[in-house]
């Protein structure tokens, strides 16, 4: 009895470790794909400009990355910040602050959160926020309201510096995603940590210091 | 002939979401697009037919006072094996449908269909039987995300068709997932008989 269920674990864990050694480079591959499109989305946008990224600056768990322009100009950097405490787990975001602060946009790299609820927080923050001001009253729009767009939640260009970086039922200024207020709190949790760790401690270029590598 | 008869069984007359009411958590909570149906439909349908397989031809290897702790690593083999083939060529469809994945493990159309029907025939039938329930699960899934989506998002297949005041939160929503499928139910039970 314990040798056939030892061999069938033998058996599958060397299966296991083959598709693992055949996937990985892929898995590695689409990984640092979506990393370099994220930070060139964050700071450049769909523009097509000549920019180089230094290398990830490493602080409490924050990775930084510096995007200069042609002129070694600074444009931004892009921060990748983990929130634990989500919906479903790990929330992963890069977000890309200019130089003073402004929030140029961001990208959700990893997620567990669920589909058609906390997984609209992907697009959800860089929403234009639509005009339509009608309040309904809150049972009758939790049930038959339209999902998704009413609302002020678009994050790209706020400083969290000016306050109010939290969800309006927390009493501050950005609309969470509907029905997904647990994941509306750790995506802004996650953002306004990446903009701490990026500027305390003195200004962006202290951080940066010698460790730039071109 | 018999083995196009397993086949129809597993789509129509044993469909295990309408009929069997099996695996409701993944069918409940991962419908809220049509997509998302699809994709979850088509992973376990995978799972399913490689474990019907895999356990028909161990069936006389396995003794029969271990054999769920064996039908699970064979299952748990397969799903970990789909997790990372999806995550290296499909990564768009592996973020979308996330923490489901994993959780194909213990849905319990995979260990039902591996204890009731692949355990007691030949290769053959099993693969069959594994063809038709995943044709079936996919196809529940499929309708039920068709459904969720047109009337909570007002789109199919993420194509916009219905005007915004006309979406319905609720059919994205949990309770949404139980009125649509109560409600086909009852249409499916209505045209069976």
């Amino acid at each position: 009895m314990v040798l056939v269920l030892s061999l069938i674990s033998v058996v599958a864990a060397a299966l296991l470790a083959l598709v693992n050694q055949i996937t990985s480079g892929p898995i590695e591959k689409i990984n640092a794909e979506t990393l370099a499109n994220g930070i060139k989305q964050v700071i450049v946008g769909d523009e097509e400009i000549e920019f180089t990224v230094s290398e990830p600056i490493d602080k409490d768990g924050f990775l930084f990355y510096k995007v200069y322009n042609s002129d070694s100009e600074l444009l931004g950097t892009a921060v990748k910040s983990t929130d634990g405490n989500a919906f479903g787990g790990n929330l992963v975001v890069l977000v890309g602050f200019n130089p003073d602060g402004t929030i140029l946009g961001y990208e959700v790299l990893e997620h567990a959160e669920t589909p058609g609820l906390g997984a609209l927080a992907v697009t959800w923050f860089k929403q234009a926020s639509s005009a339509s001001d009608k309040k309904q009253s809150k049972f009758v729009d939790i049930l038959f309201g339209a999902p998704g767009k009413a609302g002020n939640h678009n994050i790209v260009g706020m400083n969290p510096a000016d306050g109010g970086f939290t969800v309006t039922k927390d009493g501050g200024k950005i609309d969470a995603i509907t029905a997904s207020t647990i994941t509306s709190r750790a995506f802004l949790r996650a953002v306004e940590n990446a903009y701490k760790a990026l500027f305390t401690d003195g200004n962006v270029d202290n951080v940066s210091g010698a460790t730039v590598q071109n | 002939m018999k083995n196009f008869k397993i086949i129809l069984n597993g789509i129509l007359k044993e469909n295990p979401t309408f009929v069997l009411l099996l695996g409701m958590c993944p069918t409940l909570a991962t419908t809220t697009s049509a997509i998302n149906g699809l994709g979850m439909g088509v992973a376990t349908m995978f799972v399913l037919i490689c474990s019907n397989v895999f356990i028909s031809l161990l069936k006389n290897l396995i003794p029969d006072g271990v054999r769920i702790p064996c039908y699970i690593i064979v299952i748990a083999s397969f799903v970990t094996m789909l997790q990372m083939i999806m995550q290296a060529y499909v990564p768009d469809l592996y973020k979308t449908l996330g923490i489901f994945i994993p959780l194909i493990v213990v849905n319990c159309i995979i260990l039902g269909r591996a204890e009731a029907f692949a355990a007691k025939n030949n290769v053959l039938a099993s693969l069959c039987d594994g063809v038709g329930i995943g044709i079936g699960f996919t196809l529940a899934l499929t309708l039920l995300g068709l459904v969720r989506e047109l009337l909570g998002n007002g789109s199919l297949f993420g194509m916009e068709i219905l005007p915004e005041s006309m979406r319905m939160l609720v059919f994205v929503l949990a309770p949404g997932a139980f009125i649509t499928l109560g409600l086909l139910i009852a249409i499916v039970n209505k045209i069976k008989n």
